[in-house]
């Protein structure tokens, strides 16, 4: 990072380098808004150095290991509302901004964007777009890609570039917001993003019900799904004390309260309904083990497996079948009903090493289509791709990252296919 | 190769009945449903009607060995030009690839072949218990495919989104004739969202031959609201109210006594005929949750001075009060010979003052306006009626609408809610676009069609994407970037 530097400013962000996959980053720099972040990333280019943006720093061991790292580039300094107007139902803000503070903003308007990842408050809006994690309330609610209506980016070539716009509906030009929500850094630095937000719902509450084994829990989420209820999100796994299944239900209070009803009947079991404050931190706390921490210290793993919706329950069964096999023990698993994707958490009960990592996801890949290993101790994830098969249309990706970096300066090696 | 070499190689691919290429055959084929005038019309080398996703890849290669442009098409219902092989050679039309190949109770999915009309697809969802959501007002013609290309909306996407947000995987003949699936049924897939980028980007990165698509299950109960105003202020007003108090309807839309005008005595779709508007509001959802919130708007549109609030449940009320809105633009021919549709987007905040710019436009061009829009979401749909028999009539409402575009740009909107680009507003992108922005789009057009033989001079400005352009810009970059080898 040459000396004369002058974009790079000090913030609380700065302060203590972050731990990106058990490496300290030489520098970090918070660039004061978009024009200094493309600045600074176009002299990186030329210097031939190598950055990570950082965010809230929530999820920072998300992606390969990387293949040179040089610099943290924190949006620190990038937070704030850019522009809000409730009655159009749209927010834009800082990459920087704490999701936390955007949501408590929106809420005061009876506003909110319907989200949920692990330690959601500290997370930042650029992160969330970037890293494109959702929890189970995307049956209901979709996730950011569904919300994200315009985006600012910062790019290697010097230039920041807005795509999209501050309206609900726009196809003026190709949908680069959506292009970018779920790249990971790799093809710019975002700077700001729109959002369309929702009206907080009136009332929310859910239903849990314990069960004696796995089967006898996907059994009950899968009646709910087949049944004309629609919940916003709906549950089954093993979490806390043993197997559950769960049902979340939003909308006019009696509405509500109807449906808890009819759900505790479906389930069965020893059914247990949450009023809209127990709801809420319940889900909090159900997603709290789907956090992305990476050290070497604490060797567990966060898997994400998903198929087609139908065929969700079979993949539990054979997660279970792998995992017994491997020598795996499960310490948590959350199997979205209707999505398809099934989050698993556990350590291997010989310590584990890379050798049992890339073993465990060899045999997830045969019967997943999609594995990703979300969080893993570093050391076991060299030379491993660490979101499983490359894509057919891998070629295509290659270009893309060609048009938008060329000289790989955005978090080298991070992403799929070792783009 | 010459024309005649080309309809035989094209016929040994496809059939003899799997080419037009006599003149008479190719002109439908000149245009798409815009008005004449708005957009350019040409004519293409040949029509390709394949039936499979192997006819397609191959009719690509040949393109790519006989150097010729591809232009893919679905019914032609499009609006702003997307369809029309600007530079001739060869469009594939889609329309014989219409099966619906699977609808998927338990995945609650739909695979599709690119040219199912957008309402069959409904109505085969229909006893299953779903739909498909994008319902754009062409539902009765229009393709998924088309849908697809254009990232079409509809009414109904106040609540349920458009097309993007329906679209789970596709699969697509890539600009050099390989055939390849983005995204798919499984969430979560590696790498970039391609699906995503092929979503609206107007047939220029690849060609749909298979959609997979989400259907919605349909609501428990469907109410349908009629709310008459003195006037659009007073009617957008309603339009606040009812979002600020956090309702989401399934649709609201607006219609101005102009468009009363021509609707009501034509299907008696029972709007008064005194009305300055009239809102649809449509909400649907759990049977209680639905009779609440329809008190609640039924308050808040005489809070905000309607005049008259009917609500209509049984579906034969419900389609009467739908036909009205379904059918404006056909019977807008009992106003005038001719009209140009505008589509473009502001804040919703911003409507009562862009409605009345509608009404300072229709005074200053001499132009009649109807309003017929997607008001909840701010989708602004002007119909300027004029006879293009008229000597200069085409220009005034070309400049008319050039007015209103640049005045929606000022107060924050976009070119096009749901229509597109296309050429009829490629030359308007710098309105809202820099140099940098378009620039980055650019990226993504070479990323999947490096020699830009699918669907040339659309959605960029003219003469943005030729050759010596692109080559000034890759110099000026790696000038910047301090590499001299690109």
């Amino acid at each position: 990072m040459p000396s004369d530097h002058s974009t790079t400013a000090t913030s609380p962000a700065s302060a203590s380098p972050p731990l990106i996959d058990g490496r300290v980053p030489g520098q970090v720099v918070a660039p004061l808004d978009g024009r200094e972040v493309a600045e600074a990333l176009a002299t990186l280019a030329s210097d031939g150095l190598v950055v990570a943006p950082v965010g809230g720093a929530t999820a920072l061991g998300l992606g390969n290991l990387p293949e040179r790292l040089d610099v943290a580039l924190s949006t620190a300094n990038l937070g704030g509302i850019i522009e809000y107007e409730p009655t159009d139902l749209v927010i834009s803000a800082g990459a920087g901004t704490r999701f936390g503070d955007l949501q408590a903003v929106l809420a005061d308007h009876g506003q909110t964007l319907p989200i949920e990842v692990p330690r959601l408050a500290d997370s930042t809006v650029g992160g969330l777009v970037a890293t494109a994690l959702s929890g189970p309330r995307r049956l209901g609610s979709g996730t950011l890609r569904d919300l994200l209506i315009g985006i600012s980016v910062a790019h290697p070539s010097g230039t920041v570039t807005k795509a999209g716009g501050m309206v609900v509906k726009n196809v003026t030009g190709f949908d680069l917001p959506r292009l970018y929500h779920g790249s990971l850094g790799t093809l710019g630095v975002i700077v700001s993003a729109n959002f369309k937000v929702l009206p907080l719902p009136r009332s929310e509450t859910t239903v849990v019900a314990g069960f004696p084994s796995a089967g006898d829990a996907l059994d009950a989420a899968s009646r709910l799904y087949r049944s004309p209820l629609q919940p916003v999100a709906l549950e089954a796994g093993r979490f806390e004390s043993g197997w559950f299944a769960s049902a979340r239900f939003e909308g006019r209070d009696q509405t509500v309260r109807a449906a808890a009803a009819e759900a505790e009947h479906l389930l069965g079991g020893h059914a247990e309904r949450f009023n809209a404050e127990e709801s809420q931190r319940r889900w909090e706390s159900y997603l709290a083990p789907q956090v992305i921490e990476t050290t070497d210290d604490r060797p567990d793993l966060l898997v994400r497996c998903a198929v087609r919706p139908r065929d969700a329950v079979s993949l539990v069964q054979g997660i279970t079948r792998v995992a017994d096999e491997r020598r795996f023990t499960i310490s948590y698993l959350g199997c979205s009903m209707g999505l398809g994707t099934v989050m698993v958490r556990g350590v291997f009960l010989e310590g584990g090493s890379a050798d049992a990592l890339r073993a465990l996801q060899e045999r997830l890949l045969a019967i997943a289509d999609h594995v990703t290993i979300l969080s893993a101790p570093p050391d076991w994830k060299w030379g491993l791709d660490i979101w499983g098969r490359p894509p057919e249309t891998l070629d295509v990706m290659r270009s893309l990252k060609e048009q938008f970096d060329p000289q790989r300066v955005l978090n080298r090696g991070r992403f799929a296919g070792g783009i | 190769m010459d024309h005649a070499g080309l309809v035989q190689r094209l016929e040994r691919i496809l059939g003899p009945g799997g080419v037009f290429h006599r003149p008479g055959d190719l002109l439908v084929y000149e245009y798409d449903g815009s008005v004449d005038g708005a957009v350019d019309t040409a004519r293409p080398a040949a029509v390709a009607l394949p039936t499979t996703t192997e006819q397609v890849a191959a009719v690509v290669k040949l393109a790519n060995e006989a150097g010729l442009p591809v232009v893919a098409r679905g019914a032609g219902t499009g609006l702003s030009g997307g369809a029309v092989a600007q530079q001739g050679g060869i469009i594939i039309s889609l329309t014989r690839m219409d099966r619906i190949l699977e609808i998927d109770r338990e995945d609650r999915t739909a695979l599709v072949e690119p040219g199912v009309i957008n309402l069959e697809l409904s109505e085969t969802a229909l006893p299953e218990g779903f739909f498909f959501a994008p319902d754009p007002s062409s539902q009765k013609a229009c393709t998924v495919g088309g849908n697809v290309a254009e990232n079409s909306g509809g009414p109904h996407c106040l609540k349920y989104g458009v097309t993007t947000n329906h679209v789970l995987g596709l699969e697509v003949v890539l600009p050099d004739g390989r055939v390849v699936w983005t995204g798919g049924r499984a969430p979560g897939g590696s790498g970039y969202d391609l699906t995503a980028a092929m979503v609206g980007s107007e047939g220029m990165l690849g060609i749909v031959t298979k959609a997979l698509v989400r259907l919605t299950p349909q609501p428990e109960s469907v109410v349908v609201l009629l709310a008459a105003f003195g006037d659009m202020d007073a009617a957008s007003h309603a339009v606040s109210g009812i979002i600020a108090a956090g309702i989401v309807p399934a649709a609201l839309e607006m219609m101005d006594a102009l468009t009363i005008e021509a609707v009501e005595p034509a299907y008696h779709a029972g709007y008064p005929m005194d009305a300055g508007a009239v809102l649809l509001i449509e909400l649907d959802g759990p049977t209680g949750d639905v009779r609440e919130t329809a008190d609640e708007v039924s308050t808040l549109c005489r809070q905000a001075g309607a005049t008259e609030v009917r609500t209509a449940s049984e579906k034969a009320e419900r389609d009467l009060l739908w036909k009205g809105r379904k059918m404006a633009l056909a019977a807008m021919g009992r106003l005038a010979p001719n009209y140009y549709l505008h589509d473009t987007v502001v804040p919703r905040s911003k409507l009562p003052a862009t409605l009345r710019r509608v009404g300072e436009v229709s005074k200053e061009y001499d132009l009649p306006i109807a309003n017929v829009f997607h008001a909840g979401d701010g989708n602004l749909h002007p119909l300027m009626l004029f006879d293009r028999r008229r000597k200069g009539s085409v220009e005034r409402v070309l400049e008319a609408s050039h007015d209103l575009l640049h005045y929606c740009v000022e107060v924050g909107g976009a070119l096009s809610g749901e229509h597109g680009i296309g050429t009829e507003k490629r030359d308007y992108m710098t309105l809202v676009f820099t140099a940098d922005d378009l620039a980055a789009m650019a990226g993504v057009k070479n990323s999947f069609d490096p020699r830009g033989c699918f669907n040339p001079e659309k959605l960029f400005p003219k003469g943005y994407m030729c050759g010596e352009v692109r080559a000034l810009r890759a110099q000026a970059m790696a000038q910047k970037l301090g590499i001299y080898a690109l």
